[in-house]
């Protein structure tokens, strides 16, 4: 009765009660930090006087802002790109290795998500401080990466784990050669799992704040940093026009991984052999 | 950021279970040959995630001259203990507020239709993905004295005055609380939708009443869940920095922001450095028996 809704008499409607609260609460900052985002007062005062563009205006106007976005993307997608490079090949590894030490290694591809971040981060600064990387392109691409690396890994590993490698056997026995076999046949069939390691990889540099405090200078920012530092002046609208961008792109993300799913369904796997 | 961390190493093993017999048991070298293609992503964890975490350690003992005088300034200064027990009863609350709150969601997307569940974990993962940045200024704004919250408790009559929601304690639990509910929300759901329906009905059929069903089956079945999703919960807020460094002020200050403070302020990098292996030892403490019975468990 306590998993069966119907049998659960009125107490269900304390679960749908308290469920709607949570909801409510999990939402809250978000719809409101869009609604503020088109507010016309300066001041953050709710609800809005009046609606306004302007604060997205500024934000892509003001040269600060704009360059901050645009290293966003830039970084965000060389760490993608990174993290599918390393990453795919090092879950092949994972999954299909024979070398004594096999379990280890995947242990090692997940650690950076344990260790606190603070640690990763001011790491990252004396390192980048040494070898005078500091404030570069590269420190952020590579420290956004540690963390990224690790949900390709994971993610291409469950995909290739609940493929059947009888397939690609077979697809050899047919004269395919090993790179066709791999290429054609293999690579295709997970790259729903590829695809969502590549985008998680994004969101994840998208988001970072923590790595990136300690990777940033004046002259080279990112949207968090930027946003970071802007809360530190004032609540300034524009920092919710920001914070807006930020989940509106987390929206759109979100979607083409439900997208993935989707085309998942048809499964070109046998996961009960 | 960092989404189910508890169950990931556990399932290396399954790998290994499943995996086909080679061919031939050849040579050993060409058993390291299959490590080839995890080189470059070896190569770099060692160089860009090992040696910087390293040094940070080595910091601890040599900065600024070898030795433990850096522990032992640390462990003598009763600011250290303040911040220590800071941080822990930040991580205690979170941890009791996000299983009260999570755990109701949790049941529900378990128990409750298609559409319905879904719709529920849509919005835990919406929540779970929203840029934290966004989200912790989201909270800075709504909890300000001029803020919607506290207009809402006045203009209800609730309270007189606007109360101090933010720059505080409060600021910083309830900021963190609605960080941390997916990672609770998750594991638990996990655990229970594993649980055999029968052996509730089994019990309610012998007479015990639904209070009874549910400390004394239900709670234990998910057990393994709350235990996983706690222990990330607690661990994570231990090292958290945002979001405390936003919502709290320097009388709530937590040992993240402590090491930061002493390295970037301060320039401090030995006692940075040392605080570092301090948490860092604490977090792998609670973390690894955690790990550990999960696999244990995982495997029988």
């Amino acid at each position: 009765m306590l998993l069966d809704l119907k049998a659960m008499g009125r107490f269900r409607y304390v679960l749908y009660g308290s469920n709607i609260l949570v909801g409510l609460f999990l939402l809250l900052p978000i719809v409101f930090i869009i609604l503020l985002s088109f507010g016309s007062s300066p001041w953050l005062a709710f609800p809005p006087p009046d609606w306004t563009l302007r604060w997205y205006e500024k934000l892509f106007s003001e040269p600060t802002w704009f360059t901050a976005i645009m290293n966003s993307f830039k970084i965000g997608i060389a760490v993608t790109v990174m993290s599918v490079l390393l990453g795919v090949p090092a879950s092949f590894a994972v999954v299909r290795g024979r070398f004594p030490g096999r379990d280890a290694l995947a242990a090692l591809s997940t650690t950076p998500l344990i260790v606190p971040l603070i640690i990763i981060g001011i790491g990252l600064y004396g390192a980048s401080l040494r070898y005078g990387l500091s404030g570069t392109f590269t420190a952020f691409a590579l420290s956004h990466l540690v963390l990224a690396l690790p949900f390709s890994v994971i993610c291409t590993t469950n995909a290739l784990r609940s493929f059947d490698e009888n397939i690609e056997k077979a697809a050899i026995v047919c004269g395919a050669t090993r790179a066709q076999a791999l290429w054609r046949v293999t690579l295709p069939a997970i790259m729903p799992g590829i695809g969502a390691g590549a985008l998680f990889s994004f969101l994840i540099s998208w988001d970072e704040v923590v790595l990136a405090i300690f990777m940033s200078s004046p002259s080279l920012q990112t949207l968090p940093v930027k946003m970071w530092s802007a809360l530190r002046l004032d609540l300034s609208p524009v920092i919710a026009a920001a914070a807006a961008l930020m989940v509106a792109l987390t929206l759109v993300l979100l979607l083409a991984a439900a997208m993935i799913q989707w085309f998942r369904r048809p499964p070109v796997t046998n996961a009960d052999q | 950021m960092a989404e189910p961390r508890g169950e990931r190493p556990g399932q290396s093993g399954q790998g290994a279970a499943r995996r086909t017999a080679p061919a031939k048991a050849g040579p050993s070298a060409s058993r390291w040959r299959s490590l080839g293609p995890a080189v470059p992503g070896l190569l770099f964890l060692a160089i860009v995630f090992l040696l910087p975490v390293f040094g940070v350690f080595l910091r601890g003992v040599t900065d600024p001259v070898f030795g433990l005088q850096n522990y032992a300034e640390l462990l003598g200064s009763g600011t250290f203990y303040d911040i220590l027990g800071n941080t822990f009863l930040v991580a205690i609350l979170v941890t009791i507020f996000s299983i009260l709150l999570g755990f109701p969601v949790a049941w529900l997307i378990t128990i409750a239709p298609g559409r319905i569940a879904k719709l529920v974990l849509a919005v835990v993962l919406l929540s779970m993905w929203t840029s934290l940045l966004a989200r912790t200024y989201a909270w800075l704004v709504l909890l300000q004295n001029s803020g919607i919250i506290n207009k809402m408790l006045v203009g209800s009559g609730l309270i007189d005055q606007p109360i101090a929601l933010v720059n505080n304690l409060t600021g910083i639990v309830i900021g963190m609380t609605y960080i941390m509910i997916p990672f609770i929300v998750l594991p638990l759901q996990t655990s229970m939708a594993a649980i055999d329906k029968t052996v509730l009905q089994a019990a309610s059929v012998c007479g015990a009443r639904a209070p009874v069903v549910f400390t004394r089956v239900f709670l234990p079945l998910v057990t393994p869940g709350l235990t996983a999703g706690g222990t990330m919960v607690f661990v994570m807020s231990l090292g958290y920095y945002v979001t405390p460094a936003l919502l709290g002020s320097t009388k709530n200050m937590m040992l993240a922001e402590y090491i930061v403070q002493q390295v970037l302020n301060y320039l401090e990098w030995g006692i940075g450095g040392a605080a570092a292996v301090i948490l860092l030892v604490i977090t792998l403490a609670i973390y690894l028996p955690v790990l550990g019975f999960q696999r244990n468990t995982a495997s029988t």
